[in-house]
């Protein structure tokens, strides 16, 4: 993150591999620490909330280092890592990682799949969210006649708006897609129902919010600014919200 | 043997002496043949372009008056008098590697970083080597020089950017559309200047050009060379739903795109994002049109202001060319001399301890 800072200040104007090179030793690392331990657990690690939070954060990971294999495209880490640094801090809170029980609170592989399926989403919300960040920066630049609007080698503002839109796009089926895996196939604990749990409302809430933000893009012609400030305060929304709702929510955080 | 350049440049004379000394690509054949015939120069490149005339050249014999001989013979050749003083300069090595490396990379341009000179280079050693005038040494030099070239261009900044109006308006384009491919440009106002952005957004590959100016008769005629369409000077609005970027530079008093006229044609081509170039004094399009959202104004301040930007920042990079250019400079210096063929470490030497 401090790299990200000095690269900010220089105004990306080089292409700087040292960046990217960070960023994807420290994805490797995450990879490692992630696999150790759903080997460790024998499941998927998406079982309690800092294992979801670091799942999503290694989902943006992967998508900013897929999309920086594009020269104009590399700095996108830059913009990644301050938001993978303050959201993965703040996963390292205590009670967010409870030792484990002994047995997994999803009991089968549909439910690994279905929780996977919806952090996968999240990471590509997350990614829109940092694709609007960089779209503001050089729509900034061009608005106000900044000589490195043109300096930069960010892309230009129409190719991080078709970026948004794809990173939206593929959460919002990965999480229809989570959600509906979850409703069909996941089996509940002994008395709980997914009428009235605040995370099942949430998410279906999350839902509509990104359904609505496609539907004005694709149908209503919301562009530029509006829209990319949409996709940030979207996943403001998410990132704020997902822990109250997780542990307010009897069937994804089970009392003990 | 060393390396010895002689000639005269943009930086030490008025282009009414260069011209004198110019070479034709004839003349230069002519001229190769009579440097090896009179004994003057083992091989040579002859560099004729309008900013510089300079006779690269070299001897077995290690000829310490090698360079007052070019003077003179680039006098002679031309059927001119005594030689010019400081208007005519000579490098021995090292300063003439380092020269032709400078001259390689288009640091001694006038129009800083430029590169058409190093097509030129490559021209003036394609033609000595088709006439047998260059040997090991010159042809070492000459590829290292192109080397080191492309290093500067790849390793540093000194040739990023646009320095001209035209150029910064395509940067511009290029900076907001994700391709210029599908663009739709309209010129209002078939000025000397919309017409060069015009070309080069075309060449960047922009779909088709409408061209709009108060004399139809030129309208026709600049659309015609830009393989576009011409426009009435009044109905150009009528074309504004596909247009994506306008180039304005009319004579008129007034604005012809106010912000309230923009917005009521915006509404029909929705909120895909709109260049507007002005390059027009007194200015053609409200600056407020700047507020609209995807909308970006860029007035002919604007453009030069970014274009002197870029021209310091070319300025600034002028060090680590020259570090480059030095480091590069030794490693051929360190290989000549240790080839076996090369009899110039006496000079070398001398040079180094003096």
């Amino acid at each position: 993150m401090l790299y990200s800072a000095f690269l900010w200040r220089r105004g990306f104007q080089r292409d700087n591999w040292i960046n990217y090179s960070l960023l994807a030793a420290a994805f490797v690392l995450h990879t490692l620490a992630m696999a150790k331990r759903g080997f460790t657990l024998h499941h998927c690690p998406v079982n309690n909330l800092y294992e979801a939070t670091t799942f999503v954060l290694w989902t943006i990971a992967a998508g900013s280092l897929v999309f920086g294999l594009w020269p104009r495209l590399r700095f996108l880490g830059v913009f990644t890592s301050p938001l993978l640094f303050c959201v993965g801090v703040f996963a390292l809170m205590p009670g967010l990682d409870p030792p484990p029980t002994g047995k997994p609170q999803f009991a089968n592989g549909w439910a690994s799949l279905h929780a996977a399926m919806i952090m996968l989403g999240y990471g590509a919300f997350g990614l829109s969210a940092v694709a609007g960040s960089m779209f503001l920066t050089q729509e900034r630049n061009l608005k106000f006649h900044r000589a490195r609007a043109l300096f930069t080698l960010l892309p230009p503002i129409q190719r991080l708006e078709k970026m948004i839109t794809i990173s939206l796009a593929t959460g919002l089926v990965l999480l229809t897609a989570g959600l509906g895996l979850g409703a069909a196939y996941v089996e509940l604990p002994e008395g709980a129902s997914f009428q009235g749990d605040p995370k099942v409302i949430w998410s279906m809430l999350v839902w509509a919010i990104y359904s609505v933000l496609l539907l004005l893009h694709w149908k209503f012609d919301q562009r530029g600014r509006r829209y990319a400030w949409s996709a940030i305060v979207a996943f403001g929304f998410v990132i704020l919200t997902f822990w109250g709702t997780n542990l307010l929510s009897e069937i994804h955080n089970p009392a003990p | 043997m060393p390396i010895v350049v002689t000639g005269l440049s943009h930086h030490s004379s008025p282009v009414e002496l260069r011209e004198r000394f110019a070479f034709s690509n004839a003349q230069i054949a002519d001229a190769l043949g009579q440097l090896r015939e009179r004994g003057i120069a083992d091989e040579a490149v002859i560099l004729s372009t309008c900013n510089r005339v300079e006779i690269y050249a070299a001897t077995r014999d290690n000829d310490p008056a090698l360079g007052q001989a070019l003077r003179q013979f680039l006098c002679d050749f031309h059927g001119l008098g005594p030689a010019p003083g400081d208007e005519l300069y000579t490098h021995l090595e090292p300063q003439s590697v380092d020269h032709l490396f400078r001259v390689s990379c288009g640091i001694d341009s006038m129009v800083l970083g430029e590169t058409e000179i190093l097509g030129q280079l490559k021209q003036a050693y394609k033609l000595a080597h088709a006439e047998k005038a260059t040997g090991a040494l010159l042809n070492k030099t000459f590829q290292k020089a192109f080397n080191v070239a492309k290093l500067v261009r790849s390793e540093t900044q000194i040739q990023r950017g646009s320095i001209s109006v035209s150029s910064v308006a395509v940067e511009l384009a290029e900076s907001i559309f994700d391709s210029l491919k599908s663009r739709q440009v309209l010129v209002i106002g078939a000025g000397d200047t919309s017409e060069k952005a015009a070309r080069a957004l075309k060449s960047r590959g922009a779909q088709s050009v409408l061209v709009s100016n108060r004399s139809h008769d030129r309208a026709v005629t600049l659309a015609a060379e830009l393989d576009g369409r011409a426009v009435g000077f009044d109905t150009w609005e009528q074309e504004f739903k596909q247009v994506d970027i306008i180039i304005s530079s009319t004579a008129a008093p007034h604005y012809v795109l106010t912000r309230d006229k923009l917005e009521g044609l915006l509404r029909q081509r929705g909120h895909r994002p709109l260049l507007l170039v002005d390059i027009a004094v007194p200015r053609d399009i409200d600056p407020d049109c700047n507020q609209l959202e995807n909308v970006y104004v860029y007035n002919i301040d604007d453009l030069q202001g970014i274009a002197g930007q870029y021209l310091e920042q070319r300025k600034a990079e002028l060090e680590l060319c020259k570090r480059l250019i030095a480091r590069k400079r030794n490693e051929l210096l360190d290989s000549l001399q240790a080839h076996p063929g090369n009899t110039n470490l006496g000079l070398r030497e001398q040079q180094a301890g003096s």
